[in-house]
């Protein structure tokens, strides 16, 4: 670590996630609320902003892997694609993990 | 025999690697495909033209075996310097990369502890980076991707041993097999969780 300039240690640079890892993030927090998810609860669980959290709602939605299911309250769920896509990404992650790559 | 099956295991796993990079669009997993299908080529290659080296047995083909062993020895020595510099390129440390990729290759047409040497000290270097993996994840696959690169590393030690001990050959060949069933093992246990 580098030293700044009152002699303290600077931390290490944060890493940024990707698109797809904030994406993931997202739908790994709607899967694990029994595919019923609050909008409060992606955004705490994937840490987010709400600007950020309503734009990639929109996005996933529109790449149609996850969809609105509330009648009254706006709660998200994943659809059958969502699904898959979720088991396919676990696949790959599990696979790079092994090898030590990071996704 | 033993190099074509670890020529299609080293196949299934660069197409793994192809399909998580088409996923994830990350540059370590292509560097992993690219290995590994050098791994594959450089396998086939030596496997194809020792093969037929011994099929005709005509004084003619049989420096087959040397340029068999050359391309493989070529392949190898990109392929884990990819890998290496993968490794390097996620750690971000630059400096390794330059010793890593300062193995120049050199044509050789016969086993020798140089080629072997060069092998060796890359296949060393991924087997720490994968037991430093290890250490973090503590998972089975990791274990698997370690057991491999180790048993890997173990394959060119004998076959350094064979330059002086011929005894060494067919436990190398045993060593090199072993390790890229691990890597199978691995790619099972990935696409068929418990």
């Amino acid at each position: 670590m580098i030293p700044d300039t009152q002699g303290q240690t600077a931390k290490p640079a944060a890493k940024y996630r990707s698109q797809l890892r904030i994406y993931v993030d997202m739908m790994y927090v709607i899967q694990r609320e029994n595919n019923e998810a609050k909008p409060t609860r992606i955004l705490y669980g994937a840490n987010l902003s709400h600007d950020r959290l309503v734009k990639y709602l929109e996005e996933l939605e529109s790449l149609g892997v996850i969809q609105e299911m509330g009648a009254d309250d706006k709660v998200y769920g994943l659809t059958q694609k969502g699904i898959e896509f979720l088991n396919n990404f676990r696949r790959v992650e599990s696979f790079a993990s092994a090898f030590g790559f990071k996704i | 025999m033993m190099e074509f099956i670890a020529c299609v295991i080293a196949i299934a796993v660069a197409y793994q690697a192809m399909k998580a990079y088409k996923l994830a669009k990350e540059k370590t997993l292509l560097y992993l495909n690219l290995s590994f299908v050098l791994i594959g080529a450089g396998l086939l290659i030596d496997g194809l033209s020792s093969l037929i080296g011994l099929l005709v047995r005509h004084r003619g083909f049989l420096y087959l075996f040397g340029v068999g062993y050359t391309i493989n020895f070529l392949a190898q020595l990109f392929a884990y310097g990819l890998l290496v510099y993968a490794y390097v390129h996620q750690t971000r440390n630059l400096a390794a990369t330059t010793e890593a990729l300062a193995a120049v290759p050199i044509l050789f047409f016969e086993r020798n502890a140089v080629t072997e040497l060069i092998l060796i000290f890359l296949l060393v270097y991924i087997a720490i980076q994968t037991s430093i993996n290890y250490s973090i994840n503590k998972n089975t696959n990791s274990m698997l991707v370690f057991g491999a690169f180790t048993s890997l590393s173990i394959a060119h030690l004998f076959f350094l041993l064979y330059t002086v001990k011929p005894l060494f050959y067919p436990f190398a060949h045993i060593a090199q097999l072993f390790g890229f069933l691990l890597l199978l093992a691995m790619l099972l246990r990935v696409n068929h969780p418990a």
